[in-house]
């Protein structure tokens, strides 16, 4: 690798329309957008060069994120300020990048992430599914379908009617889909959920920092 | 406005972001500021509606104009309306996110017979009546246009107007005078005759079709100044016509993702099998300057790494070499890739594989379209053996140890000769590969055969022509795989109830509105989807309509006989037609129009030379 390259961490937000992005579908996004802006950003060396891009922390179909990073080599200086411009420029409205900066801890730091939830449910059955025993839920893996007890894993941080705010396991270690709670709570109540909107707000380390 | 609505269900539909809008270079217009809503509806899916470049064009060029909002509308596929329906969701542009009922204009672009019955399915899932005649209010108007436009025939009861020929004037040119009849207060009637004054505007319901009892045509008559033939429009300056400067990035892969530039319209070959061929006459070409500006432009604002050159026969741009020179200059520089489809064989050099090859290596394509040098004269094809072998050649040389050559099969005056000829064409091109001494080394070699069944189409010279029933085509297929015996050969073939169908289709009457009608009350839609297509209910409907799609499909037709579309005028006379049907016959070959003009009619109608 070329030693003027500089490693920088780009955050940004995704929201609206934008949560129907898949995961696949954001890395074209970028590169796509990217190109458009012209940001000197590094090329991969190989038989097939494409623009070095890596995510930290996929967010599932259809949550909304605050604090998703993206991280990326830059071949020229270019300010931060200026980056967040251009590349505000060339994203579709509901992707916004907030802050551009040098990354600061590495991303198999990650081990939560904490949302944000507002629904319309019957929150007397919401209620008595959180304090249930056991939570099972079923996680899809590679090797098929895993069952795990969510209670083990969850920490609700707030909770009023329609509303909740809790943290769930994320990382390299063992990721958990915040989908996963509600599909539960509807096959465990045998009632529906209306009106979910489900927001990653924060995403920290094991130490309890934010991720830098 | 859908959004909230949609949110309820987009989690449960396959690939959402493709029903959201919101897309990069996507048109953002507040609905108050628009006076005129235009919905332009593809009538197949998404992925590939997305892909259509007419579409693209015609949607930059409306919402140029501040006051009108054109929106893209597509076909849900089957998860996607069920969760519509259950939630009383009604087919939406992805603009505004809201109902296309209450648009001005619905606009369908009809690029193939197979999505007719998807023009229904849309309606309906619009909250619209199907048939024109249950629609009264002024708006929506519902219009199609694009190639199938030159035999809407059996979509006739369906479409308020068709749009014939080129849309980048006439469009406009009816949104005004819709805006004009919205000021006055017209009726949907008197609008629909002002309409038909149009160039390029057909309103089959101002024609009158009587049949004989042979269930041939008797005769058409215009009603109400109806002009007794619907002139085709086209664009004269072609070079400087409107081009987007940008394209919508979808966030989904869609079948072609990558930019596209249009390099020249028409084509000079006159293959008489090829209705685009005769559609787009004449030929226009854009001149480098203006290549490499659309080029440069589309590249920049959508971020795509490919580009793709495209028209009917990209290689026959007069200045093909000069202009793929220009645009590696760009395109080395700026890591775009080139591509160009639509490459003929006989064109095909070591320097244009060395300008493709900078690209990924994919495999070539070459349509040689028959295997023996006589039926490759009777449709007029113009390429020997000896260009197909070149052509191999150079690619081998070049590296490549994969072709795939398109030929077809049901072609008029076709033997078992033909037939066989396709394996030997195959065979000999095998033994040249072998025969090279830089052939790519350890590697064998793969062809694969690409075996589509021949369709007659209006507008073309095999418009008299019969297509072979189901038992000579399948017993040819079967004979073509009995005669190539080796691996390095693979066949794959066009399945013959698809091809049945589009056939009765292309050559239709309005008798088929019923027919279609028919088959889409018994769930017939996404017809080009082998997965979703119902062969057997579409041959129920024929069967309750009391008609025989072999009447359409099967059926050699006389000279003298009066066409369902003799009403259209492609600018191409009939005359042309039967002369190059009779040529056709006597396996004479024409050149083409830059050699010699073949004198099909287009010139005079345009008063200029074409060359």
């Amino acid at each position: 690798m070329d030693n003027n390259v500089k490693n920088i961490r780009v955050f940004f937000s995704k929201t609206g329309r934008a949560i129907y992005i898949s995961h696949l579908d954001l890395y074209r996004l970028f590169q796509r957008s990217i190109k458009r802006a012209k940001l000197p950003v590094w090329e991969t060396e190989g038989f097939n060069p494409h623009l070095y891009l890596t995510f930290a922390l996929p967010l599932a179909l259809g949550t909304a994120g605050l604090c998703e990073s993206m991280d990326t080599r830059l071949t020229e200086d270019v300010s931060a300020d200026e980056l967040v411009r251009r590349f505000n420029e060339a994203l579709p409205r509901d992707i916004r990048v907030t802050e551009v900066a040098e990354p600061v801890r590495k991303p198999t730091e990650i081990a939560f992430s904490e949302y944000e939830a507002d629904f319309e449910c019957d929150d007397a059955a919401f209620d008595a599914f959180l304090d249930a025993e056991h939570i099972p839920a079923e996680k899809k893996t590679k090797r098929g379908i895993a069952e795990l007890d969510l209670k083990q894993h969850l920490t609700v941080l707030e909770r009023r009617p329609g509303y909740l705010r809790f943290s769930l396991p994320s990382g390299t270690e063992l990721n958990i889909n915040a989908g996963l709670l509600f599909d539960a709570f509807e096959k465990i109540s045998g009632t529906e959920i209306y009106s979910l909107h489900v927001t990653r707000t924060a995403v920290k380390c094991g130490d309890g920092e934010i991720f830098r | 406005m859908y959004k909230d609505k949609l949110d309820r269900i987009l989690l449960k539909v396959q690939k959402p972001s493709r029903y959201i809008g919101g897309e990069p270079n996507s048109v953002e217009k507040p609905l108050e500021n628009v006076k005129m809503r235009f919905a332009f509806c593809f009538p197949d899916t998404y992925d590939i509606g997305m892909s259509h470049l007419g579409m693209k064009i015609l949607y930059s060029l409306m919402n140029e104009v501040p006051e009108y909002l054109c929106e893209r509308v597509f076909m849900p596929l089957p998860d996607m309306e069920e969760q519509m329906r259950k939630n009383d969701i009604l087919l939406y542009g992805l603009e505004s996110l809201e109902p296309i009922n209450t648009a001005d204009i619905i606009g369908f672009t009809l690029q193939y017979e197979l999505s007719f019955s998807n023009i229904l399915a849309m309606l309906d899932l619009a909250g619209l009546p199907v048939f024109a005649k249950d629609r009264h209010s002024l708006t929506p108007i519902v219009c199609a246009g694009g190639p199938c436009c030159c035999n809407a025939e059996p979509i006739a009861d369906f479409v308020d107007l068709c749009i014939l020929g080129e849309g980048e004037e006439v469009n406009l040119e009816l949104m005004r005078l819709l805006e004009q009849c919205k000021t006055e207060g017209a009726d949907k009637h008197e609008f629909l005759v002002r309409a038909s004054r149009i160039e390029g505007i057909y309103v089959p319901a101002l024609y009158d079709v009587q049949y004989n009892d042979d269930c041939t045509i008797k005769s058409i008559t215009p009603l109400e100044g109806a002009p007794a033939k619907v002139r085709k429009r086209i664009i004269a300056d072609f070079d400087n016509t409107y081009y987007p400067e940008t394209f919508v990035v979808p966030f989904s892969e869609i079948v072609h993702d990558r930019a596209v530039v249009e390099v020249l319209r028409g084509c000079i070959r006159g293959c008489r099998f090829c209705q685009a061929g005769y559609f787009y006459r004449p030929f226009r070409e854009k001149t480098v300057d203006t290549i490499k500006r659309e080029t440069v432009s589309v590249c920049e604002t959508t971020g795509y790494d490919e580009v793709s050159l495209t028209s009917l026969s990209t290689s026959d741009h007069s200045e093909i070499e000069k202009m793929l020179a220009c645009l590696a200059d760009y395109s080395d520089a700026a890591r775009v890739n080139l591509s160009l489809p639509s490459m003929r064989i006989d064109r095909f050099s070591e320097e244009l594989l060395n300008r493709i090859k900078s690209v990924r290596k994919s495999g070539l394509t070459f349509a040689p379209e028959a295997g023996t040098q006589r039926l490759r004269d009777v449709i007029n094809k113009n390429i020997t053996e000896e260009n197909i072998m070149n052509g191999c050649r150079i690619a081998f040389e070049g590296g490549y140890t994969a072709v795939k050559l398109y030929f077809m099969l049901g072609l008029p005056t076709e033997t078992t000769e033909d037939i066989e000829g396709i394996a030997e064409l195959c065979q000999r091109i095998i033994d040249m590969y072998y025969s090279l001494p830089s052939r790519p080394k350890g590697k064998g070699i793969k062809i694969s055969v690409s075996l589509s069944t021949f369709i007659p189409k209006p507008f073309t010279p095999f418009q008299f022509e019969p297509q072979p029933t189901e038992d000579v085509i399948k017993e040819r297929q079967k004979h073509l795989m009995e005669v190539i015996n080796t691996k390095k050969v693979q066949v794959s073939r066009s399945h013959f109830d698809v091809t049945y169908l589009e056939a009765a289709l292309a050559r239709g009457d309005r008798r088929l509105s019923q027919v279609i009608y028919t088959a889409w009350k018994k769930g017939c839609k996404l017809d080009g989807w082998t997965e979703y297509y119902k062969y057997d209910k579409w041959m129920e409907a024929f069967k309750e309509c009391g008609i025989d799609p072999a009447f359409y499909a099967n059926r050699r037709r006389e000279y003298d006989e009066i066409l369902p579309w003799d009403h259209m005028d492609l600018l191409i006379t009939k005359e042309f037609f039967v002369r190059e049907n009779r040529r056709a016959h006597e396996a004479q070959t024409t050149p083409n129009c830059r050699e010699k003009c073949a004198g099909c009619g287009v010139n005079v109608c345009t008063g200029k030379a074409c060359f």
